[in-house]
């Protein structure tokens, strides 16, 4: 019910699976396939930049809980560091968590780990954080 | 003209891209414009479009227009990765809307190269602003 109401289709569209969720904290993974690739047979960057915006996104809507689906926050920053890169066939984790919450404005960092083990991208996000109700 | 027609059909797509449903628009040498329509699977939880659609599009766009400058045939010897991406959303989009990105090169060197992107909605208003870096890789790829 709210697991599914969380639940992007964007990301479920490009196959992503949340592996874990609770407050400020979420893991999705995906295992890549030739249809996540550019034209050099490797890993887009966008798969990874996707990951990291719901992970975030979904780590901060478990932390706001019912507040989140009253007012929506959304994305406004996004800077991404692209360290490795991965291939077909190669599973893909990322973490996100959010290291502050304000009233406004909230903060988050994400990793994304190749076959559960090195680093290959760094994120780091800002959302803002709509108050209608107040 | 001919040429640049010729190699805007060889100009390779991701799959990722695809996938998508990010479409060529124009690709010339210094610059390259993609467009999306947005559908019901495009979006967030929130029922707008995922910050993912427009990244992916600035990342394609830029990564093309690097390769337009380069050429093909230098690309494919030692392809260009991104090392860096700072992207800020200042609007948002919804199904139905259609969604232009547009990518220039700031400087090409030898080892790294810099670029922009814009996206924009159909009635003009910039939604996103990206800014990337790309690294060069040693020749004799794979």
């Amino acid at each position: 019910m709210t697991e599914e109401r969380r639940r992007s289709p964007f990301s479920a569209f490009i196959g992503t699976e949340m592996e874990a969720l609770r407050e400020g904290y979420a893991r999705v993974g995906l295992t890549l396939e030739p249809r996540h690739t550019n034209p050099n047979g490797v890993m887009h960057g966008g798969v990874i930049t996707t990951m990291m915006d719901s992970a975030l996104g979904a780590a901060l809507g478990a932390l706001r809980g019912e507040a989140a689906r009253r007012d929506p926050h959304a994305t406004v920053e996004m800077n991404a560091s692209f360290l490795s890169g991965a291939r077909p066939g190669d599973r893909i984790v990322v973490e996100g968590r959010v290291i502050r919450m304000g009233k406004t404005i909230a903060f988050g960092e994400a990793e994304a780990r190749r076959n559960g083990d090195t680093l290959i991208a760094k994120g780091r996000l800002t959302f803002a954080i709509r108050n209608r109700g107040e | 003209m001919a040429t640049e027609e010729r190699q805007a059909e060889e100009r390779p797509t991701s799959p990722f891209v695809e996938l998508i449903g990010g479409r060529l628009e124009e690709w010339r040498e210094g610059y390259v414009r993609m467009s999306v329509t947005l559908e019901p699977h495009h979006t967030n939880p929130h029922g707008v479009m995922h910050g993912g659609v427009v990244t992916t599009l600035m990342d394609e766009a830029l990564g093309g227009v690097i390769a337009s400058v380069r050429g093909l045939e230098t690309m494919f010897a030692a392809p260009h990765a991104t090392v860096e991406m700072n992207a800020s959303f200042l609007s948002g989009a919804r199904p139905g809307d259609r969604v232009d990105v547009e990518a220039r090169v700031l400087r090409l060197g030898r080892r790294v190269a810099f670029g922009e992107a814009e996206a924009r909605r159909a009635d003009g208003e910039l939604i996103a602003k990206g800014r990337m870096t790309f690294v060069i890789l040693e020749g004799g790829a794979a």
